[in-house]
């Protein structure tokens, strides 16, 4: 009898399953972030101590603005914004966070990638890649998860799950260097995104219709920006509407200084 | 760190306060005003809060937390009123005896009214004295970021914080420290939720203006006028319900507390009947993970005499750093602004604004004390601020000093794996322990040049 049953649940499972797909349609949105004007020339790290001989081996540079090609403003987050207590619909494609880790890495005394993006349930991996030179990682500015400053040895990876989302991307320090710092944005849904070295981002299969966007980059959202047709407010918000099917291309968005409160 | 903002301003504070001694002493002393709980100014500039929600984020702590003189405790937050009665308020004792307004009697010249740790003894103490509004205590048997349970909360009363200024009070009858404790939790939560606020405030939308009839007033273009939305629970259910659940989540992490409480392995603790031979054998191990694994030495020095890392700071100062160097760069801006010239209309506009904004940040900095670097602690001097017990620094090791650049190397929450075992972090302890009475002439062997012949 179970077996009939669970037979006929699997069949209306499946049944059902391309319906939902079907049911709720999806977009995308792009764009690139480009800097307006002359970008500030980037400076290198000063006083580099302890293990100054280790560091010094890469020129070390202060990365809070970085620029790229094309003027491209890398390391921008776009994401969507949810109300305290919102969720969203997901594609059947995202549904489950990958199992994957998101990973941190440790090396040549800074931290590699500079701005990460983490699912809730999704293992996000801290590693340290400096062959006998100690880093920690210090991650306290969290506000809905609970806050973590570990020792990060080499070859035993320091791996974590987050359970709850953050509403801003949160500084990861390393004490030891004080120089170093990263940027993570935990979310409980699959729908945002990091600006690359030409400023390029993509979110993929958001639920079609009007949603809340936030453009965020050190140290907050990028306000008074125009995005297509509408402006961000003073936290870096713009509502648009994503349709069926389409992609929506924001084209070439320009950041102006006042944005980044330069 | 030298921060011209505040140097200047140090001198106009002191300026000022002459300037209140002569009114005061010019209009006499009259009856005073009743202490009030001061907002938490840093935080609603650096998050961007506007002005215009001071007075209302001050008016719903108002509701949910009382006053100093008269506090009060929500149910949702399990706080004690009798203790919180016993300890707010002025300082008095009844005719049997029983002594009230302990907070006022004790703590407050040190950690304020507000318990921000902004008393009026706070400037001249090193380090400053706790600000418990983020709920961040260093000493505490439990996971880094897990609230103290209230045992740790009353062994650092008891004690004292060694090193400091903080004196035991274990002469006060038990009761006394038990309302202190809870005022101390009551203080926290009320912070915890001052910052909670401002999540709320960030994420009200503006509303339409409407009419007499509740039509929505329409511009020229025939677009809805729009307005602030004010913080007000009372008159909005949605904001009471985001408000309740935001309290009801940071009570989770106090009630929480005692499950998260780290119990070292039964079997890994060291016996008291150990051998010399066999504690200088431990001792010897933990020496040398604390040049080598562990890494200790980064911040602790070479000779442990807390010479290592200095240029960082704790959280509560890097934050008012962080503010600092934040004007500074505001100013700087501005003047290259102004300095560049031809400006059109929207760039004007801008630079209006930030000059407004920079007033307001200067506004705030002029209350500001001077950051201070987090000095890793000279293990050779034998003062253990969290408690010399073998246990207390077993903690330190395996989770590090919350709200502190001082890592943990146990693991960061139950079932993750750690840096070292537990059997290695009770030899680091026996190491730490042995360091003031290690003979002078031996820390000259753990020298950077040396330091693989110790190894």
């Amino acid at each position: 009898m179970r077996h009939v049953l669970s037979l006929w649940m699997a069949v209306l499972v499946t049944s059902v399953m391309p319906l939902c797909a079907g049911a709720a349609e999806w977009g995308s949105l792009k764009g690139q972030l480009v800097f307006d004007g002359t970008p500030p020339e980037s400076k290198s790290i000063q006083n580099i101590a302890p293990d100054t001989e280790f560091c010094s081996k890469n020129e070390l540079v202060d990365e809070t603005l970085v620029v790229g090609e094309e003027r491209g403003l890398a390391n921008a987050f776009v994401y969507l914004y949810l109300k305290k207590g919102k969720t969203v619909a997901v594609h059947p494609d995202l549904a489950e966070p990958s199992d994957k880790p998101v990973v941190l890495d440790n090396k040549g005394c800074r931290f590699h990638p500079r701005a990460l993006l983490v699912r809730t349930g999704q293992p996000f991996e801290i590693r340290n890649s400096d062959m006998g030179v100690g880093h920690n990682t210090n991650l306290q500015t969290l506000f809905s998860n609970p806050p973590f400053n570990q020792m990060v040895v080499n070859g035993k990876p320091e791996t974590r799950m987050f359970q709850k989302r953050e509403s801003f991307p949160a500084p990861a320090a390393c004490n030891i260097h004080t120089w170093m710092k990263a940027f993570v944005l935990i979310r409980d849904n699959p729908y945002m995104a990091v600006s690359d070295a030409r400023g390029n981002f993509e979110i993929k299969d958001i639920p079609a219709g009007p949603h809340e966007f936030i453009f965020w980059h050190d140290p907050a959202g990028m306000r008074g920006m125009a995005v297509g047709k509408k402006e961000t407010d003073r936290k870096g918000r713009v509502k648009l509407d994503i349709a069926a099917g389409k992609t929506l291309d924001l084209g070439e968005i320009k950041v102006s200084a006042s944005a980044l409160r330069l | 760190m030298n921060y011209p903002t505040l140097n200047k301003l140090e001198a106009f504070t002191k300026l000022q306060g002459l300037c209140v001694l002569a009114v005061v002493l010019a209009a006499g002393c009259d009856t005073a005003e009743p202490p009030a709980f001061r907002l938490n100014m840093v935080e609603a500039v650096v998050r961007e809060t506007p002005p215009e929600y001071s007075q209302e984020i001050s008016d719903v702590l108002g509701a949910m937390f009382g006053t100093p003189d008269q506090p009060y405790a929500l149910a949702e937050t399990g706080l004690d009123q009798a203790k919180l009665d016993m300890a707010a308020g002025p300082a008095w004792s009844d005719k049997k005896g029983t002594n009230f307004g302990l907070y006022r009697k004790h703590c407050v010249h040190c950690h304020g009214v507000t318990g921000d740790g902004r008393g009026p003894t706070a400037r001249f103490l090193n380090p400053y004295p706790r600000d418990y509004r983020p709920a961040v205590y260093k000493f505490k048997s439990t996971l880094n970021a897990a609230r103290p349970t209230d045992a740790d909360l009353h062994r650092v009363l008891m004690n004292g914080v060694p090193g400091t200024a903080m004196p035991s009070f274990s002469l006060l009858p038990g009761s006394e420290v038990e309302a202190l404790v809870e005022y101390v939790k009551y203080l926290s939560i009320r912070g915890q939720m001052e910052s909670a606020l401002h999540m709320v405030v960030y994420e009200l939308e503006e509303e339409e203006v409407v009419d007499e009839n509740g039509e929505p007033r329409r511009d020229e273009a025939g677009e809805p006028l729009l307005q602030r939305t004010p913080l007000n629970p009372a008159t909005y259910p949605e904001q009471r319900e985001e408000i309740l659940s935001y309290l009801e989540e940071l009570m989770e992490g106090w009630n929480t507390a005692n499950e998260q409480i780290i119990v070292p392995a039964e079997d890994q603790i060291p016996g008291d009947d150990r051998l010399p031979e066999e504690v200088l054998a431990s001792a010897e191990a933990g020496r040398k993970l604390f040049y080598g694994k562990a890494d200790c030495k980064k911040c602790h020095g070479p000779t442990a005499l807390g010479d290592g890392q200095q240029t960082d700071y704790d959280n509560w100062n890097k934050v008012h750093h962080e503010f600092l160097v934040e004007i500074g760069r505001k100013s700087e801006s501005i003047v290259k602004r102004v300095g560049d010239g031809e400006l059109d209309k929207a760039a004007e506009q801008q630079l209006i604004n930030d000059r407004v904004e920079l007033a307001r940040w200067q506004g705030v900095a002029a209350t500001l004390y001077k950051p201070r670097n987090a000095i890793p602690r000279n293990l050779r001097q034998g003062i253990y601020r969290g408690g010399r017990r073998r246990i207390d620094i077993f903690h330190r090791v395996f989770t590090g000093i919350a709200g502190t650049p001082m890592p943990g190397s146990g693991p960061a929450s139950p079932g993750a794996k750690g840096t070292l075992t537990e059997a290695q972090m009770w030899n680091l302890v026996d190491y730490v322990l042995s360091l003031p009475y290690e003979p002078p002439s031996q820390p000259l062997k753990a020298l950077p040049v040396n330091v693989d012949e110790v190894l």
